[in-house]
């Protein structure tokens, strides 16, 4: 599988998450842009929130927080969540 | 120089005359000594600042309801002297003028937490120089709070000093200050936030002393989704050179899928308060808080 498409996985699995985990119920994962904003004004998620993000990257994925701490600018959007995760299951 | 200019800079000479008028009796007279100015400077206060007064009612007047308008200003005035003893213990411990025993309750059971959890504390007591007793657990305590909120806390624990265990997180950073507030869950450490004032966060509306107030539910939100328990941290001066810390309650929350993740707060945070409100039943003058918590649950 090359990159755009394991990326585009990524993107659509993180979009099913989010709407679990957080109990989104405005929106379903098809209707979540990838550069979609996550917090403030685009899907307007809070810190708490964020809080379930984080522990979603962990259980899902096997994200340490730690490296989420210097890369704190991949909470923006689905995209950049997605790169994120991208990258480090490759480094792995 | 503008009014306000000058009013702020007469106001903070006799902060700053004031402290140094404690700290020079405490030193010539002891702990004693620096209570006994305590009572005519409380009374000026209870007789001549009326908004010192107006803030402490809330809590009085939910606490001994039974108290008539003179009762309230009495209660008010124990409160501002008690008070004032909490804050001369804290110039004392910092300038290592006094030691305090402390008994604490519930320590062998938070020794033996295993990972980091939160430490959940209240405006009971002196929580600050309770941060002290905490060093035996031997972990970094890392508080949620705004740097510049409380400089006097700052210096009480000794927060900038390098080799300090006692860290600060602001919840102003990114993301609310969830990954670092995270990060140190994980690595075991003791995450400390303020349990009975929103402070502009979000929170939930559950009874307290009788009346409905707002609490904050983000200790339990994080708890709940790091898998760690929350340790309700409560003290109270108990003598002259004597504190008592309170560690034996320990909530785990733990969210249910499927169910409003806000109305299963609100029973973590009821538990809290009913916690809280029992031991100011024990301790009604270590409560020290002077603001209107009941009107923000309105």
């Amino acid at each position: 599988m090359d990159k755009e498409a394991k990326l585009a996985e990524i993107r659509e699995k993180l979009k099913v998450l989010l709407v679990d985990q957080l109990s989104l119920e405005d929106i379903t994962p098809d209707e979540i842009e990838d550069d979609a904003e996550l917090f403030g004004e685009g899907l307007g998620l809070d810190s708490l929130d964020a809080v379930e993000i984080v522990v979603m990257l962990q259980r899902n994925f096997g994200m340490e927080v730690k490296d989420m701490e210097k890369s704190r600018e991949v909470f923006r959007t689905i995209a950049t969540l997605a790169d994120y995760v991208y990258e480090k299951t490759e480094e792995a | 120089m503008p009014d306000a200019e000058r009013k702020t800079e007469t106001k903070k000479r006799g902060n700053r005359l004031g402290i140094w008028f404690f700290k020079t009796t405490m030193r010539l007279a002891g702990l004693r000594g620096a209570y006994a100015l305590l009572y005519p400077v409380c009374f000026w206060y209870a007789c001549f600042d009326r908004a010192a007064v107006r803030s402490a009612l809330p809590y009085v007047s939910r606490r001994f309801p039974e108290l008539g308008s003179v009762g309230r200003w009495w209660t008010a005035f124990k409160l501002f002297v008690s008070q004032g003893k909490n804050l001369i213990d804290r110039h004392a411990l910092v300038a290592g003028a006094v030691s305090f025993d402390t008994e604490i309750i519930g320590y062998d059971q938070v020794a033996t937490l295993d990972g980091g959890f939160i430490l959940l504390t209240s405006h009971v007591g002196n929580w600050q120089t309770v941060m002290h007793s905490l060093e035996r657990l031997d972990k970094t305590v890392h508080l949620l709070m705004r740097p510049e909120a409380n400089p006097a806390l700052r210096k009480a624990v000794q927060v900038d000093a390098e080799e300090s265990r006692v860290k600060i997180i602001s919840p102003d950073q990114e993301l609310g200050g969830v990954l670092p507030v995270m990060q140190a869950l994980e690595q075991g450490d003791i995450v400390s936030i303020m349990g009975d004032r929103t402070y502009g966060a979000d929170g939930v509306g559950i009874r307290f002393l009788g009346d409905k107030a707002r609490f904050p539910y983000s200790a339990f939100h994080i708890a709940a989704s790091a898998r760690c328990p929350v340790v309700v941290l409560l003290s109270s001066k108990t003598g002259t050179n004597s504190y008592s810390v309170d560690m034996a309650e320990v909530i785990r929350p733990k969210l249910a899928r499927g169910s409003d993740r806000k109305m299963q707060l609100r029973g973590w945070v009821q538990q809290y308060a009913d916690i809280l409100g029992n031991y100011l039943l024990a301790h009604p003058l270590q409560y020290f808080i002077f603001h209107d918590i009941w009107a923000d649950g309105e």
